[in-house]
């Protein structure tokens, strides 16, 4: 059944290829996947969900799918949910509909294989095989300085793959398998002299797949210049790799190395969250805007991952940063689907030319408010629950005894990011929605129906895991 | 308790149901207005109750965050002074909002705003208080921008916005800190997570707790607009002026008290005397009241002068709540709320019978146009300056007589607050009400409808009777002794002294004038607090900051470190070029060569 | 009689003969025959090896020979082919030199 959940978005792709109706074929498929991946997130648990292939007899290599933990089929719920609104919000180009909605199909099964896979070398590949149409799609579909920005892309998500492969491969050496629940059984053959280095690699590598601060420069002009679906689906989807990574293999496999880079995590994350902070609140555009903002997230859920490493067996961190994932996966999809709505609509995402357009597109505005107040996370939509966890969580050896230590202290900072976060949100929605309309808004129409029904599908999400997060992390236990 | 789990819901489903079903219908004010209906009647029904009740919001092993509700004196009356102030401003905006295109999407907010305040009120533990606290913050940003399409309306949403996040920031941290020392987020747990921290560690007790106060306070400083935060309110005043009763003047600006006593309330009143952070609080408060009062004096719009009156009666009670008096707080928070919103109301209808005219020097004469709304603003102008047997006049008294104990010099800044509360209010009754009319709009104006009318008649009842001790003792969120509410002494003789020079100066100097006599540019300009923070903090600081590193980021980071690499690549790339000659045999050349190569090291190299 | 060195020697020479003729030729369709030269090394060394290493009933180990075999009849169709694409090369660029052959620069 999970091989099923992979392989249909490639079997719909080549399908595309021979000739399908592109959309429809997409569409299609992403429903049943998400109907699928509903089921598996509720029933990960029974075990029926492992799917095994032997490939090389030695090394032992199977294209094995499973769910290790909850983890796993919260992302593959992400991924299903996100690649239905990716399919259902993206106009093609005219006369590029098969590599438009192809390359979006690739990716989800990319994403889709990498969040399944229990073998290390297909959790790797899978990843890989994701990228190669996101770089298509930017550098042909794209807008704005598409070569450019995939060009950047492309280099630095090949070198960081590449850092982040020696690590693997060091790791799978030391414990003698590709398996990856036979290399967390096996993490006392990593000696600590390794750890540090695996650890480093871990961090760098898994990092540039995230744009952990200072390798982040290439995610905001990608995004900005992605089409809607590449941009919800990299943002939304297969950045989360990264940090699923780092759960998955570096938190169990070198925690002692990982304590060893703790202070410059800290710093890193800080430069995520404050310094990319400050510069989103310089962006003049609303997509780049955008493209920084999720950047700049990304420092909370590193912040998670930072209060596991120090403190280790803290069940709220490891539940914060996949719920704070899953959120600001759905939210920043539904914004940069939004976003291209506004560009369809008025022609531009200038924000110096936009201005009142909450008065002729007022469905737009809403949905568009919803999906900004999400993002700076007001309570009652999901990444309030994700951010108010991971504050817990980098509180949680914290009593008042012994002073603030350094996760804490960052954490304070990065509290601080909450207010960075409404300053540049909160401008964007003022100078895009608000004020009196102008030349390129006096006219824009609004959401039809079908335009709604993926914003509806995201928001919908949104507000389930914001009002009652105990759905979320029911699956989680 | 089924009850109460009701009375926080209802608002929400209705706010959902305008929003998802009724926008067209025209059924949303009436929908909405029936639910503050049902919520005022379901608070009544609660009064006295003391019960609590809660269900995991998120559960995670053995740690959980509750959605919980506590009953008690403090929540059902503060739910009264809600849901009633509620009820009236609902009934109100029928008639004031009946010619707004986006009714339904006025009432939606609403009711949107009746639930989050609800939810801070009822809140049994500190993550539901935020949660809400966040909740209102959004629906007051939502009600300040009503009419976003005026740029002054939408800039004033942003600003109240983001005050209270700059706010917030502190309460998270505070929050935090908090749970770190007690080991609990609900209020029935803290005490003895606090006294088990404080018998372990009695060396730092003070100083960590104090820290931890201080930070939640910064909450209360945002939402309750104290300095240096209270630059959002009198901006806040572009929303619809019923909205301005009911968010900026009686309840959202309140709940910056009702928080503070709350925390109080849960960790024991002895933890708080002596400790430097109630210092900082009652010092806080004393200065905002005389700053707001000050710049009330020279406020030529009526809603301006009352909101600056807000913010100086809110000095107030954060004063007496700093001084560890906190039911001296609360009970001025349950008068004020009363007759500040008639007093807001009035102004409403004022400015709608003046065609939306606010400048109060285009007003005047206005007592004989509308009777009724000029006598009823007469009674709530009366009870804020606290003439003697208005409802303000008891509090007023209260909060007087705790600074009276405490600190001498907060007494006294209280006292001038005291002269000149009823000068600004003179001022702006004297200049509005009285005189001649100054402006086409001010003659044509009438007496409004009966639905103004009605909220305004009974408020004016609660204003002079709310504090009276049958009254007071039975609805307001406090715990209050009946026998010591009305005291002669010292305090009342000064406190009565302000007023009479405060009426009578105030008098002399605007009774029949045209224009404002006085004028100090410094007071209009509102000490150029405004200004300094958007000229300097917003434009200077944060954007010019955020362009440097924006620079940086795009020509250091990205420029040398990022295009150095790649331009590396590319070099490297030309140099392997050199050898794609094309050439086939040469090709089949180095094919060979590896080919023997590899022969080699296999025969020759073990 | 001959010994298995005597074979490999000369298989050795021819296969050097034709990989000579293979870099250093500029026609075309001496380059090929080249070719055939290297494949008929490698046929003469596997029947050498078939001759002199013989199965365990003291015949010879036939699995050489008709690994020659299928050699040659390849061989013979790859000549076919290949012969063809030269015509077609020469047709198209009119030149069979492989000087002129450069579009796989990079």
């Amino acid at each position: 059944m999970l091989a099923l959940l992979v392989t249909l978005p490639i079997a719909a792709f080549i399908a595309i290829l021979f000739g399908a109706p592109a959309r429809l074929t997409a569409i299609a498929a992403s429903a049943i996947n998400l109907a699928l991946g509903l089921y598996a997130a509720i029933t990960w648990q029974c075990g029926c969900w492992t799917f095994s292939l032997p490939v090389l007899a030695k090394p032992s290599l199977h294209l094995a799918f499973g769910f290790a933990d909850g983890m796993s089929a919260v992302m593959i719920l992400l991924s299903v949910i996100v690649t239905l609104a990716a399919v259902l919000s993206g106009k093609a180009p005219e006369g590029k509909e098969k590599l438009y909605f192809g390359s979006s199909l690739l990716i989800s099964a990319g994403a889709l294989g990498a969040f399944a896979a229990t073998d290390l070398f297909f959790f790797f590949a899978f990843h890989e095989l994701a990228l190669i149409p996101t770089f298509l799609m930017i550098g042909m579909l794209g807008r704005g300085d598409r070569r450019e920005a995939a060009w950047k892309i492309t280099i630095y998500l090949g070198l960081g793959s590449m850092v982040l492969l020696a690590g693997l491969v060091w790791l799978a050496n030391l414990t003698g398998t590709y398996d990856m629940a036979l290399m967390v059984k096996a993490a006392h053959q990593v000696d600590p002299a390794s750890q540090k280095g695996i650890a480093a690699l871990l961090l760098v590598g898994f990092g540039t797949l995230v744009s952990l601060f200072p390798f982040h420069s290439w995610a905001a002009p990608a995004y900005a210049s992605a089409p809607a679906p590449v941009a919800m689906l990299h943002a939304g989807v297969l950045k989360k790799f990264g940090l699923y990574g780092l759960l998955r293999l570096a938190i169990p496999l070198v925690p002692e190395g990982l304590q060893f880079w703790l202070t410059p995590l800290l710093v890193l994350l800080l430069g995520n969250i404050l310094w990319v902070g400050w510069v989103t609140i310089s962006q003049k555009r609303l997509d780049s805007m955008l493209g920084n903002s999720s950047v700049m997230h990304m420092g909370y859920i590193f912040l998670a991952i930072a209060a596991l490493i120090a403190f280790p067996a803290n069940p709220l961190a490891q539940s914060a940063a996949v719920v704070l994932m899953f959120a600001h996966g759905i939210s920043i999809a539904l914004l940069f689907g939004l976003a291209d709505r506004i560009e369809r609509s008025t022609g531009t995402l200038d924000l110096q030319e936009l201005g009142g357009l909450a008065k002729s597109a007022p469905g737009l505005a809403f949905l568009f408010g919803i999906a900004a107040m999400a993002s700076i996370g007001l309570p009652g939509l999901a990444n309030f629950s994700g951010e108010i966890l991971v504050f817990l969580a980098a509180f949680k050896s914290y009593n008042g005894t012994s002073g603030l230590g350094p996760v804490q202290i960052t954490c304070i900072l990065s509290i601080w990011g909450v207010v960075i976060s409404a300053v540049y949100m909160l401008r964007a929605y003022r100078k895009t929605f608000q004020g009196p309309s102008v030349a390129a808004t006096a006219n824009a129409d609004d959401l039809t129906l079908a335009d709604r029904i993926p914003a509806t599908l995201l928001i919908i999400t949104l507000f389930a895991v914001g009002l009652y997060p105990n759905l979320l992390l029911n699956l989680l236990k | 308790m089924n009850l109460a789990w009701i009375l926080l819901f209802l608002p929400l489903a209705i706010a959902a149901a305008n929003q998802l079903i009724l926008k067209k219908t025209g059924l949303a004010p009436l929908l909405s207005t029936a639910s503050a209906l049902g919520t005022f009647a379901l608070a009544v029904m609660l009064l006295g109750k003391n019960e609590t009740s809660h269900f995991a919001w998120a559960t995670l092993g053995d740690f959980s965050i509750n959605i919980g509700i506590k009953l008690d004196q403090l929540s059902t009356g503060m739910m009264i002074v809600v849901t009633g102030i509620g009820l009236l401003v609902h009934v109100f905006s029928l008639a004031y909002m009946k010619e707004d295109e986006a009714k339904a999407r006025y009432f939606t907010s609403l009711s949107l705003f009746m639930f989050s305040m609800t939810g801070i009120v009822l809140a049994d533990n500190f993550i539901m208080t935020f949660i809400f606290w966040e909740l209102v913050g959004l629906s007051s940003f939502l009600l300040i921008g009503h009419w976003y399409q005026k740029n002054s309306a939408a800039d004033a949403a942003k600003k109240a916005f983001l005050c209270n996040r700059i706010g917030d920031f502190g309460f998270m941290v505070g929050i935090l800190m908090l749970w770190g020392i007690t080991g609990h987020l609900g209020f029935d747990q803290m005490k003895s997570g606090l006294a088990a921290f404080q018998a372990a560690n009695p060396a730092i007790f003070s100083s960590v707790l104090s820290a931890a106060v201080l930070c939640i306070f910064c909450g209360a400083i945002g939402k309750s607009a104290q300095l240096p935060l209270h630059v959002w309110l009198p901006d806040a005043m572009e929303g619809p002026t019923p909205v301005s009763a009911l968010i900026h003047a009686a309840t959202m600006v309140a709940a910056g008290v009702y928080m503070l006593f709350r925390l109080q309330f849960t960790l024991g009143f002895e933890a708080f005397e002596a400790l430097q952070a109630s210092t900082v609080i009652a010092w806080t408060g004393g200065i905002t009241a005389l700053v707001a009062a000050l710049m009330a004096t020279q406020q030529n719009d009526i809603k301006r002068v009352l909101a600056y009156s807000t913010l100086s009666q809110l000095g107030y009670m954060v004063m007496a709540v700093g001084l560890v008096h906190g039911e001296a707080g609360m009970f001025h928070l349950f008068t004020h709320a009363w007759f500040k919103a008639l007093l807001f109301l009035g102004s409403g209808a004022v400015i709608y019978a003046c065609h939306h005219e606010q400048d109060i020097w285009k007003m005047g004469g206005l007592l004989k146009k509308m009777p009724i709304t000029g006598f009823t603003f007469l009674i709530g102008f009366a009870a804020l300056i606290a003439v003697p047997y208005t409802s303000g006049f008891f509090s007023k008294e209260q909060i007087l007589e705790a600074a009276h104990e405490k600190e001498p010099i907060l007494f006294w800044i209280a006292a001038v607050v005291a002269v000149l509360t009823p000068f600004y209010m003179t001022r702006l009754y004297v200049v509005a009400f009285l005189g001649k009319n100054r402006s086409e709009n001010a003659s044509h104006a009438h007496e409004v409808g009966p639905l103004m009318l009605g909220p305004l008649v009974i408020l004016a009842v609660l204003g002079v009777i709310a504090g009276f001790p049958f009254v007071a003792s039975k609805f307001a969120p406090a715990y209050l002794q009946p026998e010591h509410l009305v005291h002669l002494g010292f305090v009342t003789y000064v406190s009565v002294g302000a007023l009479a020079i405060g009426v009578l100066t105030g008098f002399m100097v605007y009774a029949g004038k045209e224009k404002d006599p006085i004028s100090i540019p410094l007071l209009q300009n509102r000490f150029y607090v405004d200004g300094f923070y958007d000229n300097f903090i917003v434009r200077y600081f944060q954007d010019t900051f955020a362009s440097i590193i924006a620079f940086f980021d795009e020509w250091v980071i990205n420029g040398l470190i990022v295009n150095g690499l790649s331009r590396s690549a590319e070099s490297l790339g030309n140099r392997f070029r050199l050898i794609q000659s094309g050439s086939l045999q040469g090709y089949a050349f180095v094919f060979g060569l590896g080919v023997l190569i590899v022969v080699y090291f296999i025969v020759f190299g073990r | 009689m001959a010994s298995l060195n005597d074979y490999l020697l000369v298989s050795g020479l021819l296969f050097a003969i034709g990989l000579a003729g293979v870099v250093v030729r500029r026609n075309i369709i001496v380059v090929f025959m080249c070719l055939e030269l290297m494949l008929s090394a490698a046929n003469l060394t596997l029947v050498a090896f078939s001759r002199f290493h013989p199965a365990a009933n003291g015949l010879p180990d036939y699995n050489g020979q008709m690994l020659v075999f299928f050699v040659i009849t390849v061989a013979a169709a790859e000549v076919a082919v290949g012969l063809a694409i030269i015509v077609a090369l020469y047709r198209a660029r009119q030149t069979i030199h492989t000087d002129d052959l450069t579009s796989l620069k990079g």
